[in-house]
Order: C-alpha cells, then structure tokens, then sequence
C-alpha cells in the first residue's frame, strides 16, 4: 500500500474516540438512564391495578431511550465538534487530507460504537422492566416473542443512527454547543409542531423521530396511521444519511 | 522542497496573501519572517492543504498536499500549540495520528522521548503547560520522520532553554538534508536559526535573502527587517508622549 486509506483513518478515530472521557461518561449514562428507566417503570407497575400487560411494560420501559437518544446523539456531535473546537481538527486534516475519507471513518466508528451501546442500553432498559416485576401477577415479556425482539432491537438501532445524525450536524454546525442544540430541537420542535394538528398530526407524526420512536418502534406493536417499526428504523438511518451527506459536501469546501 | 507559485487567498475583500511565489530549498533551515498579520499562517495552511487558496498552487516535492500518499511521512507541521483535543493525553493524540499514517507504535515513544514529554504522556494535554504543548506539537511534526517539516512560529511560549532545544533541533534536522521552513515574527531568533529568509508583509514578498545579505546594509538586523516591513503592515502606534 502505498497510500493511506479507509483503513488508516479509520484506527486514528477508535483511538479518538476511546481515548476522550466523555466517550465513556456519555456511554455509562445512556446504559444507566434505560436501565434505571426501566426499572422506574417496573416497580411502579408492581401494584397497579388492573394487572399490567407485558406490552405496557415492554413499551414503558424502553421509554429511557428519549434521554439515551440525546446522550448519544452529543457523542455524535462532539466526535466532530470537539475536534473543531480544539483545533484537533487541523492535525486530522494534515494527517489525512481527504475529509470525506476523515467523514467516512467517524461514521463507521461512531456508529458501530453507538449501535453496539445502543443495543446494550435498549437491553438495560428492557432487563430493569422485567427484573422490577419479579414475583408479580404481571406476565414476563420474552425475548423470544419476535414483537418483543424486534422492539428491544430497533430501539438500538435507532439510538445508533441518533448518533449518526449527530456527527452530520456537527460536520454541518460545527460548534458543539449549536450543534447540540439543534440535535435537540429537531427532536423535540418537531414533535410539539405534529401535536398541535391533532387527529391529522399522524400524516406529519409518523416522519418525526421522536413520536416514531415512542409509537413505533419502541413498542410491541405500532400505533396506527405510523410505520411498522422497520419502516421508522430504516427512515431513522435515512435521516443520518441525509445529515452525513450534507456535512460531507460542506466539509469538501470550507476552509479548515 | 517547498514551493510557492502565485499563491493568494482572500478573506472577503481582504486580500491575506498576494501572489506570493517562494522556493523553500532543503538542506538549511528557511525563515519565514514578516509582521503579525502578514499572511504568515495563511500561507503555512494553505501548504497543508487547509485553506483552499484562491488562485496559485503550493507543492511539496512538486505534488500538492491533498496528493501525498503518507502526508505525515512527508511534510511534519507545527501549526499552533492548541491543535489537539485538551482530554486527550499526548500519548493517545500521537498514537491517534500515527495510526493514521500506518506509523509504528514503538515510533509514537521516541518521539515523546526527543521532546522530553515520556514522563508527562499518560497526563491529559489540556493540563499542559505552553511550552509542553509546543513540544507535543513538535512530537507531532516528527511523528513520521518526514522530509519536510514546517512550523509556525515554535518558539512562543517557550523558556529560553526552550527556544535553544528548538533552535538546535531545527539545525540539525536541516543539517540532515530536510526541508525547514520555519515562521517567525521575532528577527533576532531568526537571526540566529535561519540560514536563510523569506520576508513578507500584507501578503507579499518582500525579500527572498540570507541573514548575512540583510545584515550586510551596516544597519542592526533589526533596523534592516523594519526597513522592509515598514511600508506592510496594516497597523502602525506613534510614540508615547
């Protein structure tokens, strides 16, 4: 090989990426905030009558995904920002001048890295459910039951692809403290605008993350009038593509 | 070798640097001399490939950064004493960089040991002091033993045992057959590090010289530099009265 590649830039940003503590902080807290979500949300049902079902456990619990989202969604952003903000940014480029191969790379990293955090908060948050009703009337949700799967899994993969949509921003915004802030807008504004269509809000409700997320794709089986949960994960991944695409053609031409 | 042609880039309607054409020769150390605000750095980011200029060209051995196969093998840059995340401690940023360039582990060590920072490498960067960030800096810039090696303005912040380690270092390098192009606005540290100079002001060049042809006027080499720079620069103060 007589040239740097994919390969090279890729090792440079797990080095990166491991080697900062807000990383790990962010990481820890997206596991502890599902875990302990779902937990709350078990133990609260524990005397709730009439008996639970294993659906509204299964769907409650995983609701610590909207705090993990926002976790992982600032990992994303600072994977990026931080490097801004540092200068870092212009020892990446002198040491690998082809920026999109940079983009690629924080891509591949970042999003194995939130998958696989994603996967093992959007479990947490399931487990903490199903151990906080222990010895209760309520049934047991299984992960063999494929609805159950699905939504445990699909929430991962939608925090995976939060975090995507992160380092899109961050390559676009490049100030982590805008940044973050717009990642959090176009979670929340969206949400609050599709509510105030009322019934008709579900044309406009089932693109918006947020409300996909808690109808669709967190949940054993969606609310009607949104897509199945797939449908919303893969839309999900769309909407990073579209984030990483846009920052890639901004990163091309400006001055670093 | 480094080398310039016709290099400009402006900043709205400001023009930073001018049409600036310099060959940068290996073997001895250059000086990079001019004014704050001169164009100094824009021109060194502009050589590395992070400024896009706005007409003209800079190659490294006649290819352009953005074509280097191993840029970090080939042209080793100081840019500023903050280019590194503050978390992160130097052993990681090395170790970061050099996997990018396929350098070896065992390399990221020696270099922390020619600039004296092994016992301080496991520490968070953002803990450091100026002159260790410039060493780490420098760490940087000979990561991959590059033929090249540019630094911009390495001596700030550094003691003056500092700025004697730097001084040597940067001879010997050049003394070794490298490229050195080294950026400075201070004409007496220049005096006493570079063979020869390249002078520029508002983005021009205003003399391509040796240290002894400039001091060859009669006048201090300090009165020959602001001779030159005197009708570029963008600022000028008045005696106090």
């Amino acid at each position: 090989m007589n040239r740097y590649g994919f390969r090279q830039a890729a090792r440079m940003e797990r080095i990166k990426l491991g080697s900062v503590r807000s990383t790990w902080w962010l990481a820890i807290a997206a596991v502890v905030s599902m875990a302990a979500a779902g937990a709350g949300v078990g133990l609260g049902y524990r005397s709730h009558t009439p008996v639970a079902t294993a659906a509204q456990i299964l769907n409650n619990s995983l609701g610590g995904a909207i705090v993990a989202q926002l976790l992982l969604g600032a990992l994303g952003v600072l994977m990026v920002t931080g490097e801004y903000g540092s200068g870092m940014i212009r020892s990446t480029f002198a040491a690998v001048p082809r920026r999109r191969t940079v983009l690629a790379a924080k891509v591949a990293v970042c999003g194995g890295a939130a998958l696989t955090v994603g996967l093992v908060a959007s479990f947490a948050g399931y487990l903490g459910g199903q151990l906080a009703i222990r010895g209760t009337a309520i049934p047991a949700a299984a992960l063999t039951d494929p609805a159950i799967l699905r939504a445990v899994v699909l929430t991962g993969v939608y925090l995976g692809a939060t975090a995507l949509i992160g380092v899109g921003i961050g390559a676009i915004v490049r100030h982590s403290g805008a940044a973050i802030g717009t990642l959090f807008g176009l979670m929340f504004v969206p949400m609050i605008v599709a509510g105030l269509f009322g019934e008709s809000g579900i044309q406009v409700g089932r693109f918006v993350p947020l409300l996909m997320l808690l109808n669709s794709i967190a949940v054993t089986s969606p609310v009607p009038g949104l897509f199945a949960g797939w449908g919303s994960a893969l839309l999900m991944c769309g909407y990073a593509a579209a984030a990483v695409l846009c920052g890639g053609v901004l990163l091309r031409h400006r001055d670093a | 070798m480094i080398e310039l042609r016709e290099l400009t880039k402006r900043y709205g309607g400001r023009v930073a640097v001018d049409g600036l054409s310099v060959r940068v020769q290996p073997g001895v150390v250059t000086g990079f001399l001019g004014p704050n605000g001169s164009g100094k750095s824009t021109t060194m980011r502009m050589i590395l490939g992070l400024d896009a200029p706005d007409q003209g060209e800079a190659l490294i051995g006649g290819v352009r950064y953005q074509d280097l196969g191993w840029p970090l093998k080939t042209v080793g840059a100081l840019l500023d004493a903050g280019a590194f995340h503050p978390g992160r401690s130097a052993r990681a940023h090395l170790s970061a960089l050099a996997a990018s360039n396929d350098i070896p582990g065992s390399r990221v060590e020696q270099v922390l040991r020619v600039v004296g920072l092994s016992d301080a490498a496991t520490r968070r960067a953002g803990t450091y002091s100026l002159g260790m960030r410039q060493r780490l800096g420098v760490a940087v810039a000979l990561l991959g033993d590059p033929g090249v090696l540019l630094l911009d303005e390495p001596v700030n912040g550094l003691d003056p045992e500092g700025i004697r380690w730097i001084r040597d270092l940067l001879r010997g390098l050049a003394a070794e057959g490298r490229t050195v192009f080294v950026s400075s606005h201070l004409i007496a540290e220049m005096a006493l590090t570079a063979d020869r100079l390249v002078v520029i002001g508002r983005g021009r060049l205003l003399a391509e010289t040796t240290v002894a042809e400039l001091a060859a006027g009669g006048d201090s080499l300090e009165d020959a530099f602001f001779r030159l720079t005197s009708e570029a620069t963008d600022y000028r103060g008045v005696g106090a009265s």
